[in-house]
């Protein structure tokens, strides 16, 4: 039934893989030259937003690190197909209407012709 | 010969869809809604009339079937339309409190002010 | 004995709903108390038909006398056929009912019109329950209407607000010309060949396929898809789930655009049309409608900024894994890879109600802390409320696709059959999926950041929340711990028994 890829080698993929991370984590911590505790270095950053910067103006906003910004990179490569996607909900109830009509007339052209 | 019946229904129909595409008033749409669905009851209604042998077909009343010399009409149509147009009752009298409530809201019927929910 | 107990299905919720203002006389307690004794008394029935269907096959009931004019099992009366795949659903709908029910009572406490909302809550539920059970079109359509009018009543629940009247309103208006196309099309079928069992429409069909057929299958399919938020028709689902009640959103989202679009789709292609039109061409419309639907409703939900548009969003995508499974069983009919595909669609619908029901509910909890659904300002609600943060990981990680979730093993059936049939396909479905995690990260990372002020002072909600709650994650987690058990023993044969139209049209014949 599971003709490629039987679903259990996921798992053991996953398994392995976590194990391989750890013992990179592991190797690197020795190899290095030590990881920092304590201090400014242990600072995270989440799509490069400090979260003790205040930006003035934005006071408001200032330290929560949000999910505003995690899929910018996404977001922004995409701008112009995702633009067009908002563009064409226009919030208009007789667009919705045109589309069911323009769906129908597509479907039934669809269907006479090769149904 | 020709069922009028039948175009009439279809005309109706049609006719129901160009002013719920093209009409911006609330009230107009529901009326459009009203002519798209009075269309389809037309249509079903007149299913059930059968013209056979050119006898005019009568009420389908079961009571002394055997006697009757004329063809009857399909009962079960009617009993659809009936179901119908109750269910279209329903649908209309949601819409007009709808409506209300968007005017409250709004303070217009023009469905191109409803638009603050998009994108 | 089997039979018998298909009534008790529509006859204990239309009783609980239209008592409801009367048992509403005794008080809060008794209208709370009622509510959740009918959902449940439906959920045990539910588990029993599903239980006898599952056990003894296909169930058949007939409504008034089993043989008009003397004549044997001449089909012209009301017939409900119950076959695994309809059992399926009867059993989803009446388990996530009861669980939004017992969430409504903590849930909308301090709303008023509680007696009407719970009359339409178990009608909505009446309604998808017939369309499981039903195995007459026109019977098909008036529990369509009643399921619809129920849910456009319900997301126009809160009246006060502006939101709810414009959803509701668009909701309705272009729903109910899509019931109309549905309605026109039972007519024309009806005008052609004179009956409106389904079963004995699909043998007249085979015997004598017609124009007029197809135009009907048309109106059917593009009504459908409509109802079940299929792109480009899925612009009112995004606007309507949202504003309604989150407890009403779950069951929205969960429930009525699989029964009122998926079932019906599937059950008309399959069993009516399944041998008089090209499967083919069908088929390839419903994968094209799926792609895009799959690509659009994931990659709308990765801008949102409002939570339950975001969830509302990504039900549009999931829908688009369900058509694509019910397309490819429609293209590639009778293969072994469509029959994966079709059990992977099913499966799917399944986890889906689940998963989504649990997300919405969760969004629920939120928002009746909080006050507000904006994913900016609801950093760091890990910290103050972590049973609920753990339910929405739990619920996200499932709908993603991660394995040891439920959501894995479906997407996985219809990941493998679509590579099987057209390796484009499966490549689509995946760039589904990428987006549909780019949007659950954004939701995730929010959740576990630093706690803005506003978040400091919720909790984790009341029992009466989190039990629905809980329990959904529980059965999610379950679920995930036998994928292929499942997948074989209910899955599989639902999808043979969808497919196979010649058992449904003897059943009605030989079983009447």
């Amino acid at each position: 039934m599971f003709g490629y890829w039987d679903a259990l080698y996921f798992l053991f993929v996953f398994i392995i893989g976590l194990i391989l991370a750890y013992l990179l984590d592991q190797w690197a911590k020795r190899s290095g030259m030590g990881t920092r505790k304590t201090g400014p270095g242990t600072k995270i950053f989440i799509s490069s937003e400090d979260p003790d910067k205040v930006i003035p103006g934005f006071e408001h906003l200032e330290g929560h690190y949000t999910g505003r910004n995690v899929m910018w990179g996404l977001t922004y490569a995409l701008k112009n197909f995702f633009t067009a996607l908002r563009r064409e909900h226009t919030g208009l109830l007789t667009d919705y209407a045109s589309y069911l009509v323009i769906t129908t007339a597509f479907v039934m052209g669809v269907l006479l012709i090769w149904g | 010969m020709i069922q009028f019946q039948f175009i009439t229904a279809f005309l109706l129909i049609v006719l129901g869809i160009y002013a719920f595409l093209a009409k911006n008033n609330l009230l107009k749409l529901i009326l459009a809604l009203d002519i798209i669905d009075s269309g389809i009851h037309l249509l079903l209604i007149s299913l059930g009339y059968r013209i056979e042998l050119n006898e005019i077909p009568t009420a389908p009343i079961y009571t002394g079937y055997e006697t009757l010399k004329s063809p009857m009409v399909g009962p079960l149509p009617q009993a659809l339309v009936l179901t119908s147009i109750v269910i279209g009752v329903c649908v209309l009298a949601l819409a007009m409190a709808l409506t209300v409530n968007a005017y409250r809201h709004y303070g217009t019927l023009d469905v191109r002010a409803l638009r603050r929910l998009r994108g | 004995m089997s039979a018998e107990i298909l009534p008790y299905l529509i006859i204990i919720p239309l009783f609980g709903a239209f008592s409801m203002p009367m048992v509403n006389l005794a008080g809060r307690k008794a209208r709370e108390a009622w509510a959740v004794l009918i959902s449940g008394a439906t959920l045990a029935v539910g588990s029993w038909v599903f239980y006898w269907v599952y056990e003894k096959g296909t169930v058949l009931y007939t409504l008034g006398a089993k043989s008009p004019f003397g004549q044997a099992n001449f089909p012209i009366r009301i017939v409900w056929e119950v076959d695994l795949f309809g059992a399926l659903m009867v059993l989803m709908v009446t388990f996530v009912a009861f669980m939004a029910v017992i969430y409504s009572l903590g849930y909308m406490r301090h709303d008023t019109g509680l007696d009407k909302y719970y009359t339409l809550i178990i009608i909505l539920e009446l309604g998808m329950l017939g369309i499981a059970i039903t195995g007459d079109l026109f019977n098909f359509y008036v529990f369509l209407e009643i399921m619809s009018i129920a849910s456009y009543a319900l997301v126009a629940f809160r009246n006060d607000t502006w939101e709810a009247i414009e959803a509701g309103i668009k909701y309705m208006f272009v729903g109910s010309v899509a019931s109309s196309l549905i309605l026109l099309g039972i007519a024309l079928l009806y005008g052609e060949y004179g009956t409106l069992t389904m079963g004995y429409l699909a043998l007249k069909l085979s015997q004598n396929p017609t124009i007029v057929g197809k135009v009907a299958l048309a109106l059917f399919i593009s009504g459908l898809l409509f109802k079940s938020g299929a792109s480009p028709v899925h612009m009112w689902l995004a606007d309507a789930h949202p504003a309604a009640p989150s407890s009403i959103s779950a069951m929205l989202s969960g429930l009525v655009i699989k029964i009122g679009g998926i079932y019906a789709l599937a059950r008309i292609a399959f069993s009516i049309y399944g041998a008089s039109v090209s499967v083919k061409t069908v088929g390839w419309l419903i994968i094209l409608f799926a792609c895009i639907t799959l690509i659009v409703g994931n990659a709308m939900a990765v801008i949102q900024t409002d939570m339950k548009r975001l969830l509302a969003y990504s039900s549009v995508g999931q829908i688009g894994y369900i058509l694509l499974g019910i397309g490819i069983g429609l293209a590639a009919y009778g293969s072994q890879t469509g029959e994966i595909a079709l059990a992977g669609a099913i499966y799917h619908t399944f986890n889906h109600a689940l998963m989504k029901g649990l997300l919405f509910l969760i969004a629920g909890a939120v928002i009746h802390q909080l006050g507000t659904r904006d994913l900016n300002e609801l950093s760091g609600l890990a910290k103050t409320m972590p049973k609920t943060t753990f339910a929405f990981l739990i619920g996200a990680a499932a709908i993603i696709g991660m394995p040891p979730l439920n959501g894995f093993a479906s997407k996985w059936l219809i990941y493998e059959s679509s590579a099987l049939f057209n390796p484009v396909l499966g490549a689509i479905a995946i760039i589904g999926t990428a987006f549909c995690t780019a949007a659950y990260v954004r939701v995730l990372y929010t959740f576990f950041g630093r706690p803005s002020e506003r978040v400091m002072e919720a909790k984790d909600p009341e029992k009466s929340m989190l039990w629905p709650m809980l329990i959904l994650t529980i059965a999610i987690i379950v679920m995930g711990l036998f994928p292929w058990g499942i997948s074989d023993k209910v899955m599989i044969p639902a999808a043979k028994a969808l497919e196979n139209q010649l058992a449904y049209v003897a059943t009605l014949m030989g079983g009447g």
